[in-house]
């Protein structure tokens, strides 16, 4: 099994570019900055929000799991505290690409919000995908939560029950309302990185 | 997971079908994008009897469905039974899957039909002609890129007879899909940890298996990075798998069940590893140099005795002999004890200046190794010059032998005492094989230990004349000094000569044929010098010719070492030149070095993981380019013998074990250990980060 050093060069670039492919987001550690244009044409940074918590969340409104929690109020139930109970920014993010599944215009994007009763700061519209594979998010809904001075605090599943009843909804911790209230708190987050579950985001 | 595992054995009674369902379904049903249908491998039951059942799936074309592990995405069946009381139904008996990448992640599962086997233990009081009747409800997830969760209540019924079950031939194939992909459950002993970023995994394989091919297909969920690069490695009995860890990995399972599957061969294997450091398959040796003291001791103390058949000592020896012998009673057993004092004060003042050398040497950080070409060649050198010295090619110490001569003159005590110190200069030339193996063994053992070699030499050589001192009457057994001893001095030549080639087998694999050649040439050129230098006088003219001869001679022999030397130093040609021995002095003085990294690899011969890894990983052209480039010094140390400073270092890193790399920025951050399992990509990246 004697590899020639080309064999091995090239292993090393295709490291390299699966390395910058999965430069996955760390807990404790800056979240990575995005530049992406929202609903209203309005383009936003994370270091536009610098001095406030910021989720992220990634959306599909076709994916049955974003339907389950989206059905049973508890994604905007969660909108709702985290914006006015803790004075955080909410972004809905949608990286489906043009054509597929979850791919929305603008105006289709506010109708959702209307029709949910949702409750996002915003909605992001990340056509090209790179503030997706920026933050490695890789299902819907997949949630993050990054502090006031910019560092990643949690990031994983919506809650830990990976089925797609809304009715197990509440008995499963539902970790990104247990992640706020330990910020809150002042405490570490229990649990920083758990199982993302959902339909993989059409990059 | 464990809900699923705990569902899929039920013991019921045939309750009302779970809350959500609806009334159980027979035969297929199509759900959206999959169909499924739960089927028996055989028509009827038998009471008592066992039955293989399996919920068939048919997804659409470019649809899939998971593994126990779906991936990186995903998620795993869910299955719930419903049986008559006293049936057991086993858990899923998980034909292994396909690889199945999605965008830049990697799943587990299956495409086009298959089935979940499980095995049924069916009742022993079933009453033949009724119907046994099993239920399942299975709640899924079926995915092209985006995914369509499904359930279904499902029926199965089958009729209860008393003979022998016929098989069913619809789903013969479907089963038989099922076995061939049936991995065989191996109990092999294997170990995991997640050390350092990776899954590591290890497996003693008692069978021969083909090295290229396989694929990994851990159990557990939240693992690894399952698109990262898995690097397998099957050689020397052992199985090693590393994979980058998920980036929601948040700790190690308590067993990683996991399968590996070589598709060429239709082997699939099914493993069971345990958390622990990939240990190696054999305890270190214990510090063998303790025991063989005594082996060493005995040997010096003969040596000694020997040197004086050497014939640079035997006649100074015969003298004091015959002047013994003629002497009266205890004063010449006084002078036996004056004359062993000298000996043995010699041999113990020789100790303390190699001792004092070694020390100086260590502590300006130059080791007796030799692994150094430096060391090996000069000693090749040593001892071929010795060798000629015995075999009369030059005479070399006869100045040395007239200044104790007058010394040893004197009468009295004092005269015995300098006869001891003579005979220790005199013997100098002709020490040969005893010294040389005495200097040999001194520099690598502990400095009491090094001097006792040094003391039962002395003893030794001087013991014949101590006995005589007490026995005169010997002296007249002794053989007269003659001709013979020139032969004897002559044969003694040839052990030093194969002692030269080993240490030039030596300095070969250390450089190359190259190096070999220089050194080669310099010891002609060390001959010719010698030879040259013992060559009478003729004359003022010819005189100074032949020092400056002498001196040109040695120069090239010099030179010739330096150049072979530097042959070693060249990465591109030596063998162990990119690497520097292990020690905690060295390691300090790099690492207080803002300049420079340190990569430290701590292995064993008898450790295979060490030697696979440094096969496969470590000693490739790529990390050592990557090592060259970036100034990175690798120090590698030898846990072979138990040597007590690694066994420090190792418990600096909570280990008690080898292998254990560990690297060392340049701005003397925090160290951080590698996984145990290495890959080429993943040293080089580790390097690179420093």
């Amino acid at each position: 099994m004697k590899l020639r050093l080309s064999h091995y060069l090239l292993l090393v670039i295709a490291l390299g570019l699966v390395g910058s492919v999965f430069a996955a987001p760390r807990i404790g550690e800056p979240a990575p900055d995005f530049s992406v244009v929202d609903t209203q044409g309005q383009v936003h940074s994370l270091s536009d929000f610098a001095g406030q918590r910021v989720i992220l969340e990634w959306t599909n409104h076709d994916c049955p799991f974003v339907v389950k929690h989206y059905s049973a109020g508890n994604m905007q139930d969660q909108q709702r505290l985290a914006r006015d109970e803790h004075d955080a920014v909410w972004l809905t993010v949608i990286s489906s690409r043009p054509g597929e599944q979850g791919h929305v215009s603008p105006q289709q994007a506010d109708e959702l919000t209307a029709s949910r009763n949702a409750y996002p700061t915003a909605v992001l519209l990340d056509e090209d995908g790179d503030m997706g594979r920026d933050y490695d998010a890789r299902v819907t809904p997949h949630m993050y939560i990054i502090d006031p001075d910019g560092i990643l605090r949690y990031m994983g599943g919506i809650d830990s029950n990976p089925s797609r009843h809304s009715e197990d909804i509440p008995e499963a911790t539902q970790y990104v309302v247990a992640a706020l209230d330990d910020l809150a708190a002042g405490r570490e987050v229990a649990q920083a990185i758990t199982r993302p579950y959902g339909c993989t985001v059409k990059y | 997971m464990a809900q699923v595992r705990r569902a899929l054995i039920v013991l019921l009674a045939l309750v009302p079908i779970v809350a959500i369902g609806s009334v159980p379904e027979i035969g297929p049903v199509q759900r959206d994008h999959i169909e499924v249908e739960l089927v028996a491998e055989q028509r009827s039951v038998e009471p008592g009897g066992s039955v293989r059942v399996g919920l068939r799936m048919l997804p659409d074309q470019d649809w899939h469905t998971y593994w126990v592990n779906p991936g990186d995405s995903g998620l795993p069946i869910r299955l719930e039974w419903t049986a008559p009381t006293g049936t057991s139904i086993s858990d899923v008996r998980w034909p292994y899957p396909d690889r199945l990448p999605i965008g830049h992640l990697v799943n587990f599962g299956y495409e086009g039909e298959h089935v979940l086997p499980v095995t049924v233990e069916v009742p022993a009081d079933l009453v033949p002609g009724q119907t046994f009747v099993l239920d399942l409800y299975a709640d899924w997830l079926v995915c092209r890129v985006e995914c369509i969760p499904g359930d279904a209540d499902l029926r199965l019924e089958l009729p209860i007879g008393a003979a022998e079950p016929a098989p069913e031939p619809a789903t013969r194939e479907l089963f038989a899909w099922a076995d061939a992909r049936r991995p065989e459950i191996v109990d092999w002993p294997a170990r995991f940890n997640a050390e350092g970023g990776r899954l590591s995994v290890q497996v003693e394989t008692p069978r021969t298996l083909p090295t290229d091919g396989w694929a990994f297909f851990p159990a557990a969920e939240n693992l690894v990075d399952h698109a990262g690069d898995t690097f397998i490695t099957i050689a020397d009995g052992l199985v090693q798998v590393s994979q980058p860890l998920s980036t929601y990995f948040t700790g190690a399972p308590a067993v990683l069940p996991f399968v590996l599957v070589h598709a060429d061969s239709a082997t699939a294997l099914s493993f069971e590893a345990a958390p622990g450091d990939l240990a190696s398959t054999a305890a270190p040796v214990p510090a063998a140099a303790a025991p063989n003291l005594g082996l060493i001791l005995l040997m010096a103390l003969a040596g000694g005795v020997l040197l004086n058949l050497m014939p640079c000592v035997f006649p100074v020896l015969s003298v004091k002999a015959l002047s013994l012998a003629s002497g009266g009673g205890g004063d010449q057993r006084a002078h036996g004890l004056a004359y062993t004092a000298g000996v043995v004060v010699s041999f113990a003042a020789l100790a303390g200046i190699l001792l004092a050398l070694r020390a100086g040497g260590e502590s300006l950080g130059w080791g007796f190794q030799l692994q150094s070409p430096w060391f090996v060649g000069l000693l090749a050198y040593l001892f071929f010059a010795m060798g000629l010295g015995l075999s009369g090619v030059y005479a070399f110490g006869t100045r040395w032998m007239g200044v104790g001569e007058n010394l040893s003159r004197h009468s009295g005590l004092r005269g015995s005492f300098f006869t001891g110190v003579l005979a220790c200069v005199v013997a100098s030339p002709c020490t040969a094989p005893f010294m040389g193996t005495a200097l040999g063994v001194a520099i690598f053992l502990p400095w009491p230990q090094a001097i006792s070699v040094f003391l039962m030499l002395g003893l030794g050589l001087a013991l014949p004349m101590l006995a005589l001192s007490f026995w005169p009457g010997l002296g007249r057994r002794l053989p007269t000094p003659g001709p013979w001893m020139d032969t004897f001095r002559q044969a003694m030549a040839f052990p030093l000569y194969l002692a030269a080639v080993w240490l030039l087998w030596v300095l070969a694999r250390q450089t190359d044929a190259n190096g070999l050649a220089m050194v080669l040439a310099g010891m002609v050129a060390l001959a010719f010098a010698l030879w040259l230098a013992g060559r009478p006088d003729r004359g003022q003219t010819l005189a100074t010719a032949r020092h400056v001869g002498v001196a040109m001679s040695l120069l090239f022999a010099l030179a010739a070492l330096g150049s072979a030397a530097r042959m070693e130093q060249a990465p591109a040609t030596g063998e162990a030149s990119w690497w520097e021995p292990w020690s905690p002095e060295r390691l300090q003085e790099v690492i207080d070095d803002p300049e420079r990294a340190v990569l430290v690899n701590m292995t064993a011969d008898w450790c295979v993981t060490c030697l696979v890894n440094e096969r496969v990983a470590l000693d490739t052209a790529v990390v050592r380019t990557t090592l060259a480039d970036r100034g990175i010094v690798y120090l590698k140390g030898d846990w072979t013998r138990r040597d007590p400073a690694i066994t420090d270092y190792l418990a600096r890193f909570d280990r008690n074990g080898v292998p254990l790399y560990v690297v060392y920025p340049r701005d003397g951050g925090p160290p951080r250990v590698l996984p145990q399992v290495l890959t080429p990509g993943l040293v080089v990246q580790a390097l690179e980060s420093l």
